[in-house]
């Protein structure tokens, strides 16, 4: 008889990460964008550092006909074009082709399904694949409740209670459009999947300096005392993008810049910034944590929404030196549109922590630029030293993540200026992660897939999560549908006026990032 | 202060000879006019970035050219002090000289340079013994110190002595020494006289994918039963430099893995060699780890810079996965350990357990 061993002695000291089991991937939407620009180059990028299973298979789910060969010759395309991996590695890539498929179905066919079925089966007993599934739904989501069904009717999910097979669907944005819809898709997952099943994506989880966020707070001792009310005066979080809708007018007029950035991205930011010390760095935990600072978060009712948030539209302006239209103007877009493009929102936790420190989130798309960054600002010190000597007055310190582009961090802080008078002046102390580490991070989409085949879900956000953050959108939305139609803004500016103005009450003032 | 036509020049990568007392406040000069030049966007636009203090031991001329080539490719991951250590061949005369340049990188899309300093020191003849002294002052504070030494470091004692008491790691590679094997016994004794430093071999390195690939075999369950059973490990190796003493190590890394006593590992490992017209016939060429019932391979594949991993078992996936091979040049070896900081216990296993096989002179470890 054979002692079996607890661990694999080879591992030691060969990888951190442990080797994903067998598993094949159907990506349902396989002939969108998505899967093309993101997915398949990411799973590529993880067969090329090794971190894909021995036993894998990709399927790819869509409507038009093609032949298996004709999907991998347009994927190698994809690849070739959208790999950080550059030029493609041919023997790679011949390996990861030979594990592609192509399945055409119309997502509402039965037939097509069972037909999946009986390809999964024979990939189980060719590729090895164990039984072990990972569903993609990388649709349009009204795609999404028909897909799920059709999984369950047709027996292609099995139940989390069997340990030995892993069945796994990973959703992607948006997960629902209120907070009743989202319930009802949370619920139709539910009736098919069992909760510990389900990875609900949020690409910004999976960007290097938001999962440094954790590490900065907790592996830092210098931050995390100043952490609080005590010493913060307010949190800015901004998403600033240049473009406009492009070709997205039809599906954002419907969604909205609080809907398709607010309530997943920043609020998820917001969660990580604002949380309490996990016990233990493990998906459960940091889902509580960040559960908990949204369920703290004050609810703004419809009649506060003046009070609380800004929201506006964007008109015509210039960009980079070129004339662009107006939102209204945009293709798709109805001409009175009501759909804001920008949005800001003042914020209060609740809780023992953040007690009275307002978090402002601010998010528009044709501003001046495309920015992403979390600045916690300081309370000013006391200028009982410096109040006679200096004529400016003290700039509070800042803590700047920024997230994207040129993914860092900056600490602003007081200096004298050498010479003989007593002049302060701020400086800034500025690490860039391309500086540091060189720029060649992993895609947000491969750390968050391989997490994914590994069935750690500590990136993806939680039923919960999802909820408590509409919850607090839907409130809003209520109260902007009894209000004016948005300001209108100069595209290439800061937003609208009235934004400025809805900071400046407070006595503070947006960072221009 | 130096002049904007100097700091272009220092920028560009163009060595300026400097007095070896005055390295430190004229770097600091560039670096401030460096800084000042940032206002003005009609000039370069440079960052100084620095991680570690990159001490590298050049015996030759040709070493120290290689060196400045691979600092160059490193620097644009791995920003550090460069400090090149160029001992000469002439021991008539002895001389102390040093020079001073930059390596800089464009930063992601970004117009800003990320620059890092390199300095050359030159000693020959009795101003080898004094290299030490010059070195230690130029170690930017609060940064590690990790040494790369080209060459045999066992032979310069002294130095050796000096540089190890202050680094955090010391890089090597065993392949690129002239008959290893006689002074394996040497390194393991140095390796745990100076505990304090992590040694690291490039030999080692380059068998990473290899190890990985036979690591990812026992993953699963059903496989790693097998691990207690295995009777046989075949590794066979092709020419090129160190290729057999990394054969040797790969072999003697699964004994102490699996922690075979000596005999057992003398019994059950087999070395071959082949030695065939194909080119890609060097370095490790293939693995095979038997049981009764199953075959774990792993292969070079022919004409291709990959390895494919194949398992013969009952009921196991028989496809064979394929894994290219990371880059194997010298700044792609440095740059792989660079990113990973801990303590690499299973080498010192590993080697230790080779020692104790090449003793026993008879067995199939033996040169």
């Amino acid at each position: 008889m054979q002692n079996t061993l607890t661990t694999n002695p080879l591992r030691e000291g060969v990888s951190t990460r442990q080797a994903p089991g067998p598993c094949a991937l159907v990506i349902f939407g396989a002939t969108g964008d998505l899967t093309h620009r993101k997915l398949v180059p990411a799973l590529y990028n993880l067969a090329h550092e090794g971190q894909l299973p021995q036993s894998f298979a990709i399927v790819g789910f869509a409507r038009r006909p093609k032949t298996h060969d004709q999907f991998r010759a347009e994927l190698r395309e994809s690849v070739a074009q959208f790999s950080r991996f550059q030029p493609i590695n041919p023997a790679v890539w011949d390996s990861f082709a030979q594990a592609i498929f192509y399945h055409q179905s119309e997502f509402g066919d039965t037939k097509g399904y069972q037909a999946l079925g009986t390809l999964l089966k024979k990939l189980d007993g060719e590729r090895g694949t164990a039984g072990n599934r990972l569903f993609y739904l990388a649709t349009a989501p009204t795609e999404f409740t028909g897909i799920i069904q059709h999984l369950g009717a047709n027996g292609l999910v099995q139940s989390e209670d069997r340990p030995e097979i892993s069945c796994r669907i990973i959703v992607e944005k948006p997960f629902g459009r209120s907070l009743a819809t989202a319930q009802e898709l949370n619920h139709e997952l539910a009736d098919v999947f069992g909760e510990r099943q389900i990875f609900r994506i949020d690409h910004y989880l999976g960007k290097e300096t938001v999962q440094n966020i954790v590490a900065l707070r907790f592996a830092n001792e210098i931050f995390e005392p100043l952490w609080n009310q005590r010493y913060v005066d307010h949190v800015q979080i901004t998403v600033a993008e240049s473009l406009g809708v492009e070709d997205r007018g039809g599906y954002y007029d419907k969604s909205g810049a609080l809907r398709d950035m607010v309530q997943n991205h920043m609020m998820q930011l917001l969660s990580l910034v604002a949380m309490e010390p996990p016990t233990a760095l493990e998906a459960e935990v940091i889902h509580d944590e960040k559960v908990k600072v949204l369920r703290s978060i004050r609810p703004i009712t419809p009649d506060q929404v003046q009070q609380f948030t800004v929201r506006g539209q964007y008109a015509k302006g210039s960009m980079a030196g070129k004339p662009v239209p107006g939102y209204r103007e945009e293709k798709n877009v109805p001409p009175d549109s009501r759909t804001e493009t920008f949005v800001a929102l003042k914020l209060f936790i609740d809780n023992w922590r953040w007690a009275g420190v307002p978090f402002y989130l601010r998010h528009g798309k044709r501003l001046p630029k495309g920015v992403a960054e979390i600045a916690v600002q300081f309370k000013a010190p006391p200028a009982v030293l410096f109040a006679a000597e200096s004529t400016a007055p003290l700039q509070p310190n800042a803590l700047v993540l920024r997230i994207q582009p040129d993914e860092g961090i900056a600490i602003r802080m007081n200096a004298k200026v050498p010479g003989n008078e007593l002049n302060l002046q701020p400086v800034k102390m500025d690490f860039r992660y391309g500086g540091s580490f060189g720029s060649r991070s992993p895609e947000a989409y491969e750390r968050l897939l391989h997490d994914a085949i590994l069935g750690d879900s500590t990136l993806f956000t939680r039923r919960d999560e999802v909820e408590r953050s509409w919850r607090i959108i839907d409130a809003i939305i209520a109260g902007w549908d009894a209000s004016p139609a948005p300001f209108p803004y100069e595209s290439g500016t800061w937003g609208p006026p009235e934004a400025e103005e809805f900071i400046e009450r407070d006595g503070r003032e947006w960072r221009r990032p | 202060m130096p002049s904007g036509a100097q700091l272009e020049t220092f920028a560009s990568g163009v060595e300026t000879a400097v007095d070896v007392a005055q390295i430190e406040r004229q770097l600091h000069e560039l670096w401030q006019l460096a800084s000042e030049s940032e206002k003005d966007p009609a000039q370069r636009q440079i960052t100084h970035a620095c991680l570690f203090n990159f001490v590298v031991l050049c015996e030759t001329d040709t070493e120290a050219a290689h060196a400045t080539e691979v600092v160059n490719a490193l620097t644009d991951r791995h920003p550090c002090r460069a400090i090149l250590l160029s001992v000469g061949a002439d021991a008539a005369q002895s001389e102390l000289s040093a020079s001073i340049s930059a390596h800089c990188h464009l930063a992601g899309t970004g117009q800003k340079q990320v620059c890092c300093e390199q300095i050359v020191i030159r000693a020959t003849g009795q101003s080898v013994l004094h290299l030490g002294s010059a070195v230690l002052p130029l170690l930017e504070s609060d940064l590690p110190t990790i040494v790369w030494w080209q060459g045999n470091f066992l032979r310069r004692n002294d130095l050796f002595r000096r540089l190890v008491s202050v680094s955090d790691r010391l890089i090597y590679d065993t392949s690129a020494w002239p008959d290893p094997q006689p002074q394996l016994a040497n390194l393991a004794r140095a390796i745990t006289e100076h505990s304090r430093c992590n040694f690291t071999d490039l030999s080692w390195t380059r068998l990473g994918l290899w190890r990985k690939l036979a690591a990812e075999f026992f993953d699963e369950v059903h496989c790693r039963a097998e691990l207690t059973c295995i009777r046989a490990v075949d590794v066979v190796h092709g020419r090129g430099p160190g290729a057999s003493l990394r054969a040797r190590l790969y072999g003697s890394w699964i004994a102490a893995q699996l922690g075979w006593p000596v005999a057992w590992a003398k019994a059950r490992i087999h070395l071959s060699e082949r030695d065939d017209s194909d080119a890609t016939s060097v370095g490790m060429l293939s693995v095979m780890l038997k049981t009764d019932d199953a075959t774990f391979s792993i292969r070079k594949n022919y004409g291709e810079n990959a390895a494919s991993a194949t398992i013969d078992m009952p009921n196991a996936c028989g496809l064979p996965r394929k894994r290219a091979f990371w880059p194997t040049d010298d700044a792609s070896l440095l740059s792989q350990e660079l990113d990973t900081v801990a303590r690499d216990a299973v080498y010192g296993k590993a080697l230790s357990m080779l020692i104790a096989l090449l003793k026993e002179s008879t067995g199939p470890m033996a040169s």
